[in-house]
This record gives C-alpha cells, structure tokens and sequence, in this order.
C-alpha cells in the first residue's frame, strides 16, 4: 500500500509540474494583461510538434531539436500577441478574450490540416529513456527530470522577475500598466518578453508532456491547457510561484484521487474543473492570495 | 448630530503596506455644499470609495442618516439614498442619453422579470413612467432635444450634466461629485457651479464634492475639508481654508495654476 | 394595437405560410437546413443574452446543449427502447422509467438546464474576474466526461438513438419566435437595460444601485433555458446522440455568429445565423474532394475551421461591430429607407 502511494505520489508530482510549466504562462499573461490567453493550451501542442520535426523531418539531434522548438515556439507566442491582441489590447475585455478563442481554434485547425489528426509518436530522447526500478517502485526516467527542470526553470523565472530590469517591469505592469508606461517603460517590448518566456515554458512542458505519454495530435494542448488555468486559479492567479505550487497540488490531488477511487478514474480530468469551482466559492485569489483588480475607480 | 447627513468617525484604509487614509473623521451637514480638496494623491477619492461603500475601510464607520452604512454592498447604498458622479465621466456609451437616464430610475421599478414577457399592465405602466420622468429630467437640465443621441455624442460638458441627471434620477438625499469640473473651461466651470447650486435648492439635495479647481470650490462649498498624504490637515469654511498655513504648504509644491 | 405590433405579427403569419410551403415541396435535404437554422438560432439569440447585451464571455452552450439533448431525449424514449438500448449497464431505474410526450420532455429540458445554469452561475458571477470563459468551457468539458462515463445515466460513448423524428419545422420555428419574443421583451425593460449597463461599465451600473450579480444570472439561466430546449429540439430531429456531438465547436461556431452580426443585436444574430449556416453548408465542399477543371484537390478537413477562425480573428481586429454592431431592426427604420428611396428615386 504505502509503495502504492508513493508510486502515485511520484507520479502527481511529474504530472503537477507539467501543469505548473503550463500554468506559469498563463498567469503571467494574465498579471500582465488581465486576459486568459486560450491559445496557450495550443502553444504547448506547437512546441511539441515543432521539437517532433526537429528530429523526425531536419534530424537534428534531440537536444538540438529541443531548444530550436522552445525558441521558435517562444516566438510565435510573440507573434502572436502581436499580431492578433496587441491591436486590441485597449478594447473591451471580451473583444481580447474572443480573438483569443479565435487563435487558439485556428492553431488547432492549422495544425490539423497541415499535418493531419491521426496522433503521431513521439521520438523519445536518450536521456529520458528508461525506468528505474526501486523496491517495486517504477521510476520513469522522465519523471524525475521534469520537476527537476521545472523547478529550475522557476527558480530561474524568479530570478527574472525580482532581480531584472525588465523582470521587474513586468511585475510593475501586472500592478499599473498606465503608471508603467508613463515611467519611460517599453510597455510592448516587457509584454513580448513576457509571451516568449510563457510560450517557451509551454514548449518545454509540451516536450516533456509528449515524452511522458508520448503521442502527439493538434488538439492535445486542450485539457492540459484548461487544467493548468485551474492550476493558476489555484494557486492565485497572476502569481507565478502559485500557478507552480497550484500546479503541484493539482497534479497530486489527481493522481491520489484515483488512487484511492479507482471507480472514478475515468472522471479524473473532471477533478480539475471541480477545484476550480471550490476555489472560485471559497478562496477566490487563490493559495497565495494576491488582489489583482486593478484600480478601477 | 441630527443635522448631518453623513458621518466619517476614524476612518482608515490601509492597501497592504500603504496607507491612503489615516484616521479621518468628517462630517457632512444636511442641504449643505460641503467640499473635499487636496493635493494629488491625497486619497480624496480613495475616501469617496470608502462612502460609497466600494472599499471597506480597514477601521472607522461610515455613517448615512444616522445608520452605521460601513460594509454595506456598493449597490445598496443607492435606495438608501446616495448616488455619485466619477471623476473621468462614465456614462454608459452604447445607450443613448435618455436610456441612461432611466438606468438612474432603475430602482424605483417594481416588475418582475415575467412581467415584460406578459406585458402586464404594471409592466407597461412603470415603463411608460421610467421614460416620462426621464424626459422631464433632461428638459430641467435642457438637454431634452439630445434624448436620442448616443451619450458620447456630446459635449464633455453636456456628459456630465447628464451623469449628474442620472444620478439625481435615483432620488439621492445626498449626492457624491468626484471632480465634476474636471476638464472644463472656465465657462463651462461657471455654468457647473450654477448648475450645483441649483439643483442642490430645487431638488433638496446635500452635495459632498471632490475638486481641484480652487475657485470653483471657494465659490460653492460651505464648508471644506482638506486632505494631504491621506489625512486630514485642516477644516473649516472657504475663508478660514484659504488663510490656513497646512492648507497653502501642502499645496505650495503643486503647480496652482488652473484657477 | 399599434401598428408595430400588427406588421409584427403579420411576419409572423407570413413566416409560418412559408413554412407551410417548404415542408410540402421542399427536399428533405433542404428542410434538415431550414430545422438546423431554426435551432442554431435559437442557441445564438439566447446565446447573446449574456455575451452581447450583458458582456459577460460564456462559453457554455455547447454544455447546455448537451444536458437538454440528454434530458430531452431520456425523457422522451418509452421504457423498452431505454431498457434495450442499455447494453453496457442497464439504465437507472427512474430514468428507465419516466417517460413523457415531447413539449413536456422540452420544457423540462430546459429546466434542468437551467438549473445548470444556476449552479454554475452561482460561483462565477460572485467573483469579479473573466472566469466565467474558463469555467464555462471546463463545464463543457465535463459533461462530454460525464456522458462517457455515466453509463447509467447516457449510456456512454454509445450514446442514444432511435429517438422519435418529432422536430419539424412548426416546432422549431415556434420555439425560434418564442425565444426571440421572450429575449426582446427582455431586452427591452429595464432589466435589459441594466444588462447593457452592466456590459458598458460595471461600477457605474453598480453604482446606480443595479444588483449586477442578479442580472448577470437572469441571462445567464435564461439562456441557459433556450439552450437546454435546442438542444432537445436537436435531438429529435437528428434522432441519436452521442458526447461527441457536443463539442466545443458548436460553441465556437455560435460565437462567430454573433461577432459577426453583432454582439449586442439580435437582428444581426439572426442574419448572420441565416448567412453562417448556409455558408457553412456551401463550404462543406471544402472538406470534400474538388474538381476544378480536370484537376482534382483531395479534401482537407479542417479548412472549413480554419476560414471560420480566420473569420473570427479578423473581424474582431477590423469589423469589431459585426454586420448590426448594437442596433436593432425597426419597423419606423425601414419605412425610412423606403420613403428616402422614393424620394431620390424621384
């Protein structure tokens, strides 16, 4: 029993940082913007796709295809933003939450069409190959690197935001972004930042997500993308170490509940939503509670 | 004190670390003209929000005709008799002029919700009435001949005649103005300051206002209250404000030019 | 009576004649288009409510309409047909036993829907933030899970057919008119405007002393009603239904329609319904193989998709206002445009 535990234990933990890579997107996007960028759950898809064509189509070797996939995915999350929301970054909230919807239903169909809906596999890399096998516990290799890299890239993020200039610009945004400007801020080059660095950690959450369970098809971004917005509600919306403690608990609290009700294993991907609900009814900002409304008076 | 219509007792705010409003108490004397000035960022209308019940202070009480109003829902304070005007005018821009005046009529509707499927008499009745009594609104404020045009179709000074309608269209026993001359000329500051008075006489309003514009305040206001830094440096009428040492300091370091 | 009210109703009555018509000589093809019309109008016009008139972004329909298909659907399916087609795990026993004639099924449809409506209204309305669009879609998203897995209760993946072919045109073109009566009047009290308050700014509607929360609630449920009855009206007209019917495109597709006609009019939902619709039925060749000349282009699912989403995309950042913006059809409107014709046409 306990090695039950703590097999699923391990397991939540590798899924919860997937959810946290995913979900710090999407709560900086929204502390900078205060708009739920749909399109995010996509981006991680794009990532995995484009480090399959590295590999599979240009042969590069993993790590080569890896980091040209995060970058390139980085840059079409700026693109994005540029293209599609940053000319209506002043109209009203919905306007930016439909264009939104729009990108994110035209990066599914785009990829469908292009590249077909039969679910491809995905080549997995040397170094997560394997299994450890550890007193009846079974360690994919893979799942002990991601919360390693996930952490590090969040201590690497926390960093950023508290230590650089345009860290934190970006924090200075999240709380008055007229104030901001005013400053002598560069607000559309502190928001570019902000969507490549989401957008990268989306790619590497999409390459490890691939790894893991390891078949890619263009609307795979979706429930990942909605659980890690749940995750982000969780841990309180626009604060980037609570979409990652938000993403953990997420990922554990799946996991044990089928652990320990396995009659309702094929209502796991509803868990997240019902966290969401419960978090929304009694503790709204979220674990770290942080105010985001901006001075509306 | 029976004559006041609102009463402040110690009221603070505190956003996490910093303090916008530091122990003010103020009150408000009924059919008065009662001003609120100080320099910019003196938590003016951080103090207005907390009337109005859109920021619940960290200590204190707001008390309205003698009732303790501190924590009541923003939208409540409206039957009870208080109705504001925002700094930056905000009219309802996809409605015309004569449909924001009847959102200020919205309270006094008594239907329910099937009524206007049913089309009941009390249906077509209050309508009927919700429209009249907005018409004869604009007429008192003369703008009856835009009732049909999109609010942003106006002049900035028209606009806030007509949020100030809007407001009187609630029936308020006290009416809060946060900065209603701001982005006037002179006349048009002349004009609101007629407009003020008068309304305040025909309909038996107290007004409680926030403004920047000295001479505007000077000329309306029986009594005025001056913040700095988030408290209360000074009260008194027009004249004894205009010879109070705190008052002109605090106010030396800020460009007074647009009296 | 005004003479509004008259010319209204004689539109009405000329509507219905050419129903009459369509179902005697029209193709079976063409009627299942004049049906799909009919019902995709009624889930856009209600689906408007709270997006375009109350500015709150919900992304629920394609949920609502599920629930009402279900419930629509097990409501209306005798006994026996429920007690054979349960293979897997044999129905719940109150469900296999209910069983009621079509309006009854419809209107409880929509009242479970609505109830829907009310649970998930109740937490998202009482927090200030865009949640509404996430929760909304993680709703979908669980009832397409739960109608997997609630074998008791929809049979699962296998879903439910031989549902009785009850929808005709006279049942959803009645129910059309019903729902476009109902959210007018609506629309056009104060309710409504408190609605469009709350859409063009919040604190001001709140600061004269609308309760924003009960009004965001009223469209929400509201809408939520009309959506549970389409999509009982849906079921009965293709007659099985499955989770896979209701995905997030029905949604998507929804939203199209009412940016592009508009977001805060429903004249321009129900032009753009009409237009969407059928273009949507034009470019299913799209998906299919063409012949063009002697060349022949293999199908691509997914295109059509992708020119809607484009659709969306660029009105958005070009024609925010739609086809209406907010405006509404008149009757005084159009006998202007006609006497201005008359008079430079003489």
């Amino acid at each position: 029993m306990l090695t039950t535990i703590l097999q699923q234990l391990i397991n939540g933990i590798s899924a919860g940082s997937l959810y946290a890579l995913v979900a710090i997107g999407y709560t900086m996007v929204y502390g900078v913007l205060r708009m739920i960028n749909f399109a995010h759950g996509d981006i991680l898809m794009v990532g995995a796709y484009l480090a399959f064509f590295g590999i599979s189509a240009f042969m590069l070797p993993w790590w080569a295809s890896f980091i040209t996939a995060i970058i390139i995915t980085g840059l079409v999350g700026v693109l994005m933003e540029r293209l599609a929301y940053k000319p209506i970054r002043n109209a009203s909230r919905v306007s930016l939450l439909i264009t939104a919807v729009g990108v994110s239903f035209f990066l599914e169909n785009l990829f469908l069409v292009l590249f077909g809906g039969v679910p491809k596999a995905f080549p997995i890399a040397p170094i997560f190959h394997g299994v450890l096998n550890y007193n009846q516990i079974y360690l994919p290799v893979v799942s002990i690197y991601t919360p390693i890299i996930a952490l590090a890239l969040l201590y690497m993020l926390l960093y950023i935001l508290h230590n650089t200039k345009y860290g934190i610009a970006m924090r200075s945004i999240a709380l008055d972004i007229d104030t901001t400007s005013l400053m002598g801020i560069n607000v559309d080059i502190v928001i570019s930042l902000v969507f490549f660095i989401g957008s990268s950690l989306a790619a590497v959450g999409g390459i490890l997500w691939s790894t893991q369970y390891p078949s890619i098809n263009p609307l795979m971004g979706i429930m990942p993308g909605l659980k890690a917005f749940a995750a982000a509600v969780l841990g309180g919306i626009g604060d980037v170490a609570g979409a990652a403690i938000g993403g953990l608990v997420l990922g554990i609290s799946e996991v044990l509940i089928v652990a320990f009700f396995p009659s309702l294993a094929g209502y796991k991907d509803a868990f997240a939503f019902l966290l969401l609900i419960l978090v929304l009814l009694f503790k709204p900002t979220g674990i770290m509670g942080k105010e985001l409304e901006r001075k509306r008076f | 004190m029976e004559n006041n219509i609102l009463s402040c007792e110690h009221v603070s705010m505190k956003f996490g670390g910093l303090v916008a409003l530091n122990d003010i108490s103020l009150n408000v004397v009924k059919s008065s003209i009662t001003g609120l000035i100080g320099p910019n960022g003196a938590g003016k209308t951080t103090m207005f929000n907390v009337v109005t019940c859109n920021l619940k202070p960290t200590m204190g009480k707001v008390i309205f005709e003698g009732k303790d109003i501190t924590g009541y829902k923003p939208y409540k304070i409206v039957p009870i008799g208080m109705a504001r005007t925002f700094q930056n005018i905000r009219l309802f821009e996809n409605l015309t002029v004569l449909e924001n005046i009847m959102i200020g009529f919205a309270n006094k509707v008594k239907y329910k919700l099937f009524e206007p499927i049913l089309k009941t008499p009390r249906f077509l009745k209050q309508e009927k009435e919700t429209k009249n009594k907005a018409y004869e609104l604009l007429e008192k404020i003369n703008l009856k001949e835009k009732a049909h045009l999109k609010a942003t179709g106006l002049s900035y000074g028209e606009q806030r005649k007509v949020e100030i309608a809007r407001a009187l269209a609630t029936s308020p026993k006290l009416l809060l103005l946060d900065e209603p001359a701001a982005g006037m000329n002179p006349n048009e500051k002349i004009a609101l300051m007629y407009f003020i008075k008068e309304i305040k006489d025909s309909f038996n309003l107290t007004v409680f206002l926030i403004e920047h514009d000295m001479k505007f305040v000077m000329g309306i206001c029986q009594k005025i209250y001056v913040l700095d830094y988030g408290a209360k440096i000074a009260e008194g009428t027009p004249e004894e404000i205009q010879k109070n040492p705190k008052v002109i300091s605090a106010y030396l370091g800020e460009a007074n030019v647009k009296s | 009576m005004n003479r509004n009210v008259i010319l209204t109703i004689f539109s009405i009555i000329l509507l219905f004649v050419f129903l009459y018509y369509a179902s005697h000589h029209f193709s079976k093809y063409t009627i299942i288009i004049l049906n799909n019309i009919a019902i995709t109008m009624i889930l856009a016009v209600s689906y408007n409510l709270i997006n375009g008139i109350t500015g709150q972004f919900s992304l629920a329909p394609n949920g609502f309409a599920a629930v009402g298909a279900y419930t629509a659907a097990l409501l209306s399916l005798t006994p026996a047909q429920k007690q054979a087609m349960f293979i897997i795990d044999p129905i719940m026993p109150i469900l296999g036993s209910i069983h009621l004639p079509f309006l009854p099924a419809l209107i409880v449809a929509g009242l479970v829907t609505a109830f829907f409506g009310f649970i998930l209204g109740f937490p998202v309305f009482r927090t200030r933030g865009d949640y509404l669009a996430i929760v909304t879609l993680g709703f979908g998203i669980v009832i397409d899970i739960v109608a997997n897995n609630a074998i008791t209760i929809t049979n699962g993946p296998l879903g439910l057919k031989g549902i009785s072919n009850y929808t005709n045109v006279w049942w959803s073109y009645g129910w059309l008119v019903f729902t476009i009566f109902v959210v007018m009047s609506i629309i056009n009290s104060s309710y409504g405007r408190a609605m469009k308050a709350i859409r063009d700014d919040e604190d001001a509607a709140i600061a004269m002393g609308i309760n924003t929360f009960k009004m965001k609630m009223i469209a929400f449920i509201v809408g939520a009603f009309f959506q549970g009855v389409a999509g009982g009206l849906l079921a009965h007209l293709i007659t099985t239904i499955s989770p896979t019917l209701f995905t997030f495109f029905l949604t998507f597709n929804l939203l199209v329609i009412i940016v592009m006609g508009g977001l805060g009019s429903i004249t321009g939902t129900v032009i753009s319904t009409i237009v969407i619709v059928w273009g949507s039925e034009l470019l299913r060749v799209f998906d299919q193989p063409m012949h063009i000349f002697n060349f022949t282009t293999p199908g691509i699912p997914g295109l059509r998709m992708i020119i809607f989403s484009l659709l969306l995309i660029f009105t958005m950042l070009f024609a925010r206002e739609g086809i209406m913006g907010k405006k509404e059809f008149s009757w005084e409107w159009l006998f202007s445009v006609i006497k201005g014709g008359k008079k430079n046409g003489k």
